[in-house]
């Protein structure tokens, strides 16, 4: 499975990278802002995005949102990396079509956790 | 202890939230210019929540807590529930340098300290909007206010599986919630209650996906999961695409129905919703999925929708089965971190090779084959390409030096009561790694000084018909192998009487002496050791310790420094020093049969000289170049043994020197030519040779000293 992980921040790109390596997914790339995640996943042919909520340029809300709505992205499961789960958040985010949501810190197994979910539910 | 994460995260923790911190520290200043500026200010939130993520990961709890603190003020100012001004930006900028101090803990690996509890406790009552702040006691700072979340440090983002255990049986009981709710959104109730509110939970989330998406797409929470395994697979993948599409408009307002009107506990009905889901089976086939859907999606929302027909569906296997299809994985990043130590390593191993290709070049030139001056002369270019290329790797801008400034004159301008804006020009200018750090005490010191001395208090300013806001410019630019940096003010400027007057009272010179001191020269007394004019010593500066430190430092760069001032208009100090410090262009010459290398910097001029034509003044010898006059100096007796009592020679070369606004004239016996060289440094026995800055080896094999001309003349002449 083909992933993108979208932050600005590189450490926590790195560290989700080491998370998902843990979980056995190796197929990673990464982007800083959604404006650099957009065309790698027009191009790129991703399974999964896994995406911070507050970047410069473009912001992970919005990311999710051009995602719905191209044609060939629609369908790309989508799990949002946030700070806090504020509910206002939560709720934007799943209106705008997000699959999860995950809450940093988070370990390993929480991830494990919130993909399989996400999976469950597609499937 | 924080630190069974990641070591090498950990690393890149430090560097890289390092520099946003660095950031954040200019932008801050920044915002009290333009406190209005919402880039900025989302900037500036961005940073704090950015760092406050990565500590997170690294168990840093009392970073996490003290960004986070700082982090809501900024959410409130970037909604514009507060405005910016000193005092806030006082509490806030103490919370950076407590982060400061936090990062320097954990570079040290140590736990970092907790902010103090008022400073988090200012930081909270801040986070408030304006309008409330008065009523929020410090005490309760930590607890939600009724329309901002402000939750805890420690309870952020996180729910325990205590407070998970208790959601989930509110949620087996819609009334149970609602209470809760009530509670959470009146006063700052229990921690429990709270997260309830603020914060979404798993189920919550589970449930609102499966409102938003309609009927029968999606699996139930765990829970009910077994269930749908069950089921064979009827849909196709057609589903899922409709799933995902954006929900029309009508499902928007039950949504907003649902979440508002039914006291936003959506996971509270859904328990109670799923009797009637079995209704919407029917409506949610492959085909029909996204037309009925608005008419079917009913008040309730359904979490165990699922039916047969969709259940499993055609998927493949979830998740863990996924890793075997990635195969082929491209790599997509396209820099890595290196360490400098490796750097420096390969910088080391370039100026050997250097060394080498000097050394092959020599033997080349004597010999006669052509196939080996072939070989010598692209040695030549490659060598030249590479040690280029690898100075490019451990270029830094200047910007990161600057970075600093804002922060500093913000708080010295506040501090001595004065006006005045800084401004930065060419940030971008790039050097060496090692000099960007080296540079950055003397230029801290020198930009203190001209806002201490240089930059005259606003009345004093208004007097004098200026403006009351006095500017101090830093700027940077390359000129060929070089760096200039200025430092300008637009302050009082320099009497040149007034430092004669004050070198004859310290002793330095004497009055004859001071009296013939040209302007120029009296500017440069100020890096004399032990000179202040400042009568009043102030915290900031004026101990007259420091200005010399700042000319030895930049000495020690093979940097040269000097001062222009106008009185009245301010003054302009100018640094400049070479791209890099590991290899050095020289002259050089040979004095008796030793070589000696000048760093090119110092040399003005060379020419071959009569030396019957000097001059005594002074009790000097003279020369005279085109109507100046130069002190010349023998070095030949000062470093080569048993010179001393060597008769003149008739004619010699003389090489003029320029240290600063000095010039001197040295005799050398020979002059070699102009070769690249490798710093190395002088054993342990030699080091601190009084006018030897190192040794390097030539191109004929042999060794060459370094000379340190200001060294050199401070010991001898």
């Amino acid at each position: 499975m083909k992933i993108l992980i979208v932050d600005d921040f590189s450490t926590m790109r790195r560290i989700i990278k080491n998370l998902l390596r843990d979980l056995g997914f190796t197929n990673t790339d990464e982007a800083d802002d959604g404006n650099t995640a957009l065309p790698m996943l027009r191009s790129g042919k991703y399974d999964f995005l896994v995406t911070d909520w507050n970047m410069p340029g473009m912001s992970g809300l919005d990311l999710l949102k051009e995602v719905r709505a191209d044609e060939n992205l629609k369908t790309l499961p989508v799990l949002m990396v946030t700070a806090e789960a504020k509910r206002d958040q939560i709720v934007a985010a799943a209106q705008a079509g997000v699959n999860g949501y995950v809450v940093k810190p988070f370990t390993a197994a929480v991830l494990k956790e919130k993909i399989e979910k996400i999976f469950e539910r597609i499937q | 202890m924080a630190f069974d994460a990641d070591e090498e995260i950990l690393q890149d923790f430090l560097v890289e939230a390092g520099e946003i911190i660095e950031k954040l520290s200019e932008q801050l200043v920044d915002l009290e210019q333009h406190p209005d500026d919402s880039d900025l200010l989302n900037a500036i939130f961005r940073g704090f929540h950015t760092v406050k993520g990565g500590a997170g990961f690294l168990q840093l709890n009392a970073l996490v807590n003290c960004c986070h603190s700082a982090e809501n003020v900024f959410d409130i100012l970037r909604n514009h529930k507060r405005k910016v001004d000193s005092e806030l930006m006082d509490v806030v900028l103490e919370a950076l340098d407590h982060v400061n101090a936090m990062f320097e803990q954990v570079r040290h690996h140590e736990e970092p300290t907790p902010a103090p509890a008022e400073l988090i406790a200012a930081l909270d009552a801040l986070a408030k909007p304006a309008a409330e702040t008065p009523a929020v006691s410090k005490t309760a700072g930590p607890a939600p206010s009724s329309n901002e979340t402000v939750a805890s440090g420690d309870d952020n983002g996180d729910i325990t599986d205590e407070e998970f255990e208790q959601l989930l049986d509110a949620l087996q009981d819609e009334k149970a919630s609602a209470p809760a709710r009530a509670a959470g959104n009146g006063q700052p109730a229990s921690a429990d209650s709270s997260d309830g509110d603020d914060e979404i939970s798993d189920d919550e989330f589970e449930a609102l996906l499966d409102q938003l998406h309609g009927k029968g797409q999606f699996a139930g929470p765990p829970e009910t999961a077994p269930a749908g395994d069950n089921k064979a697979g009827g849909a196709s993948d057609a589903d899922n695409s409709n799933s995902d599409e954006l929900i029309s408009d009508d499902e928007f307002e039950k949504l907003l129905d649902d979440l508002h009107g039914k006291g936003g506990s959506p996971t509270a009905d859904s328990a109670n919703a799923s009797p009637a889901a079995a209704d919407s089976k029917p409506a949610t086939g492959p085909e029909s999925g996204k037309a009925d859907r608005p008419a079917e999606s009913s008040a309730k929302h359904h979490r165990h929708e699922k039916s047969p027909a969709e259940g499993k569906g055609g998927a493949t296997s979830a998740a863990p089965a996924m890793p075997s299809r990635d195969a082929n994985a491209p790599v997509a990043e396209t820099s890595v971190r290196v360490d400098t130590k490796r750097l420096d390593d390969i910088m080391n191993m370039v100026g050997e090779l250097v060394l080498v290709r000097n050394r092959l070049q020599r033997l080349g030139a004597q010999s006669e084959d052509e196939h080996m001056h072939k070989a010598v002369s692209n040695l030549d270019v490659v060598t030249t390409d590479l040690q280029s290329a690898v100075m490019a790797t451990r270029m830094q801008p200047i910007k990161k030096v600057f970075g600093r400034f804002p922060r500093v004159v913000r708080d010295l301008a506040r501090n001595l009561k004065k006006e005045i804006n800084l401004e930065m020009h060419g940030e971008d200018t790039d050097l060496d790694k090692n000099l960007v750090e080296a540079l950055s005490d003397p230029l801290v010191h020198l930009v203190r000084n001209s806002v201490d001395h240089g930059i005259e208090a606003p009345d004093v300013r208004e007097q004098a018909g200026k403006p009351r806001q006095g500017t101090v410019t830093l700027s940077a630019e390359q000129e060929g192998d070089h760096i200039l940096l200025f430092i300008e003010d637009d302050g009082a400027g320099m009497d040149p009487d007034v430092l004669r007057r004050k070198a004859v009272e310290k002793g330095i010179y004497d009055q004859d002496a001071a009296d013939r001191l040209t302007n120029a020269e009296c500017y440069n007394l100020i890096f004399a050791a032990g000179f202040s004019t400042k009568d009043q010593i102030s915290d900031v500066s004026g101990r007259g310790v420091g200005m010399d430190v700042v000319k030895t430092k930049i000495g020690q760069l093979n940097g040269q420094l000097h001062v222009e001032s106008e009185l009245g208009k301010g003054s302009r100090i100018v640094i400049k020093v070479p791209l890099t410090l590991a290899i050095m262009p020289t002259l050089m010459i040979m004095l008796g049969d030793q070589s000696f290398a000048l760093p090119l910097v110092n040399v003005v001029e060379i020419f071959h000289l009569d030396l019957s034509k000097t001059n005594i003044v002074d009790g000097r010898e003279c020369i005279v170049v085109r109507d100046k006059v130069f002190p010349l100096f023998h070095i030949k007796r000062w470093l080569v043994k048993g010179a001393a009592g060597e008769p003149e020679p008739e004619n010699a070369h003389v090489v003029i020197v320029a240290m600063g606004t000095r010039r001197v004239g040295f005799v050398v016996d020979q002059l070699v030519g102009q070769e690249e060289v490798v710093i190395k440094p002088l054993g342990r026995a030699l080091q601190g040779t009084p006018g030897m800055a190192g040794a390097t080896i030539t191109g004929d094999g042999r060794i060459a000293l370094i000379i340190d001309v200001p060294s050199l003349l401070q010991n001898y002449g």
